[in-house]
This record gives structure tokens, C-alpha cells and sequence, in this order.
């Protein structure tokens, strides 16, 4: 799969790259001081599929953020099991921006990203399933409502559950519907989500 | 009548604070991230703003920081956010947040302190 989508890879001119660009040259390239050489190097290595581990581990160390999004690029054009795994360490991150991008990125794997939603939607750290809720928004995945559903009808977390339950209002259809009345139910003392599940409910019920 | 600006990702939560705020007699306009709301300043200054953290584009945090560099007259701002932790308080006050709320906030409480913020001055 990633060989395939690396196909659409862009080619540029080879003096724009000093360094070898086999495999080995590339991985050198990658801990370059230059920010440049990084970024064509994690551009190049979007072709290999091997290298999804030394892009993942240049992630956590990276600080200039168009290296990043080169990375988060080619994580994504290789679509492996490591690449989607280091992309959803990246939803542990305390940087926004990295976060967001991973987010972004997750989202154009939904076949690759769905094994690992159960146990994104699991986690012991509320502000992970809250991001994993959000990858959810534009993931084109038959299983997004079932996972919205188990969410509000789980989770103990308010803010977990008010993110799903926005979510739902949009993407939701008439069998999210007992789930919401429970989560009204769960959380009676909570405006915002007595509010949000109306909302979701009166839009599932337009529908 | 004072104007507030509402500004977060999440359609369901601007409806629900300008709900809140518009209830109250404020003039709500809303952002959907920190570069938006930064782009809305051109409309005149705001008398409060209500900011989420985690937001594409540009972030809570990160829209503080602009505003607060800005050579105009400055407003409170309120930081609400799904995270309590003490580290993410302080990054708001930081950044130059003048209160921060833990999500979801509940209408009277909300309302309590955006007209503390403002004191006496709101007419509503």
C-alpha cells in the first residue's frame, strides 16, 4: 500500500540533495543539522516503507515544524502499522501543532487507523480518546457512528462524551438515538451535554 | 451593548455559549480557531474574549499570545478548556489569560465570571 501511494510523490532536482539517496544516505539525511537536507531526506524516505520507524523516532525529537509536516506526510504515504502506531503517539503530545497535523493525518487512513480506534477510544488518558473522538470527525469509516455510540454510552468522562456527542449530531442517524436519551440520562446535572444531545437529537430526527 | 467573542473548533459548543451569553444581553460573534478570531479583530475591539485551547490552525494558547502583542486596547480573556491540569492553567496565564474555566461550564457559572470580568460596566 505504501508503494502505491508513493507513486504520487513529486520528484525534484537531484542538486537540491547532497547526500546519497538510497535507504542509508537518506536516513543519514534525516538527523542532518540542516533543516533542509531533513525535510527532502523525509520527503525521499516516503518511498521506502522500511524507514516508517526512523521517521516515527525523528518525529519525537524534530523541532522544526516543516520537517514535521514532511514527516507526517510520508507516515501517512506509507500507511504501515508503525507509521499509523507513531502517528497516534503523536495524540500524547503536548505540542498543538504536532497533534493537530497527526490528527489530520490520521484521518486519511481509515482502513490503517481502524484497527487501532478501540484502543485509542480506551485509553486511560481522557485527553487521548477526546483527540481520537476528533480523528473520528472526518474519517470515512463505516464504523464511526458505532464507535460514537459506544463512546456516549461508556465513557465516563464528561468531555469525552461531549465531544462524541457533537460529533454524533452530525454524523449520527436514528440508531444513535437511544444512546443519546442515556447519556441524558447519565449526565442529568450537566447542561452542555443535556444541550449538545437535544441538538443531536433534533438534527438526527430533521434527518 | 458589550461584545464578546466566542471562539472554538466545535460548532456545538459556540451555539451553546452564545446561548448562554446572548441570553445575558451580550453581543456574541464567533471564531472557529486562534487565526479566524485574529482576523475578526479587524471588526473593532471585543470587551471579552471566551477562548478554547485546543483549536486547528492556530491554538488557544497561540491567539493569547498574538493578541496580547498587539498594540490595541486589551479585553479579559476567559481560557476554556477540557484539561485540568495545573500545567495547562498555567500556559493560559501565560499567555495572558485572565481566568480559566474547565469544560463544560455551566451557564451560571460562566455567566458569573464573564460579568466580573467586565464589572460594572456590562449593561445588560
Amino acid at each position: 500500500m505504501g508503494l502505491k501511494k508513493s507513486q504520487d510523490m513529486p520528484t525534484t532536482s537531484q542538486d537540491e540533495r547532497r547526500l546519497p539517496r538510497d535507504l542509508a544516505g537518506l536516513l543519514t539525511a534525516l538527523a542532518d543539522t540542516d533543516p533542509l537536507a531533513r525535510r527532502w531526506a523525509a520527503r525521499d524516505l516516503a518511498q521506502h516503507p522500511d524507514a516508517a520507524s526512523a521517521l516515527v523516532e525523528r518525529l519525537s525529537v524534530e523541532s522544526e515544524p516543516s520537517v514535521t509536516q514532511v514527516i507526517l506526510t510520508s507516515l501517512t504515504l506509507i500507511g504501515d502499522e508503525t507509521a499509523v502506531a507513531g502517528l497516534s503517539e503523536c495524540l500524547r503530545s503536548e505540542d498543538a501543532m504536532l497533534r493537530n497535523a497527526a490528527i489530520e493525518a490520521m484521518k486519511q487512513l481509515p482502513e490503517e487507523v481502524a484497527p487501532w480506534m478501540g484502543r485509542l477510544l480506551e485509553d486511560p488518558n481522557p485527553d487521548v480518546r477526546i483527540f481520537a473522538v476528533d480523528v473520528l470527525e472526518s474519517l470515512r469509516h463505516p464504523q464511526v457512528e458505532e464507535w460514537l455510540i459506544r463512546v456516549i454510552t461508556q465513557d465516563a468522562h464528561v468531555n469525552v462524551c461531549a465531544t462524541a456527542v457533537d460529533l454524533l449530531g452530525e454524523v449520527g442517524s436514528e440508531r444513535a438515538q437511544p444512546a443519546l436519551l442515556a447519556l441524558k440520562q447519565r449526565f442529568a446535572d450537566e447542561p452542555y451535554i443535556q444541550f449538545a444531545a437535544d441538538l443531536a437529537l433534533k438534527r438526527i430526527a430533521a434527518d | 451593548m458589550k461584545r464578546i467573542l466566542v471562539i472554538d473548533d466545535a460548532a456545538t459548543v459556540r451555539l451553546y455559549h452564545r446561548g448562554i451569553l446572548e441570553s445575558a444581553g451580550f453581543e456574541v460573534s464567533e471564531a472557529v480557531n486562534g487565526l479566524e478570531a485574529l482576523e475578526r479583530l479587524a471588526e473593532g475591539p471585543f470587551d471579552l474574549y471566551l477562548v478554547d485551547i485546543n483549536m486547528p490552525k492556530l491554538d488557544g494558547y497561540g491567539f493569547l499570545r498574538e493578541l496580547r502583542a498587539k498594540d490595541m486596547p486589551q479585553a479579559p480573556a476567559i481560557m476554556v478548556s477540557t484539561e485540568a491540569e495545573d500545567n495547562d492553567q498555567r500556559r493560559a496565564y501565560a499567555s495572558g489569560a485572565n481566568l480559566y474555566l474547565v469544560k463544560p461550564a455551566k451557564p451560571a457559572q460562566l455567566l458569573a465570571h464573564v460579568l466580573t470580568l467586565l464589572g460594572a460596566r456590562h449593561s445588560a
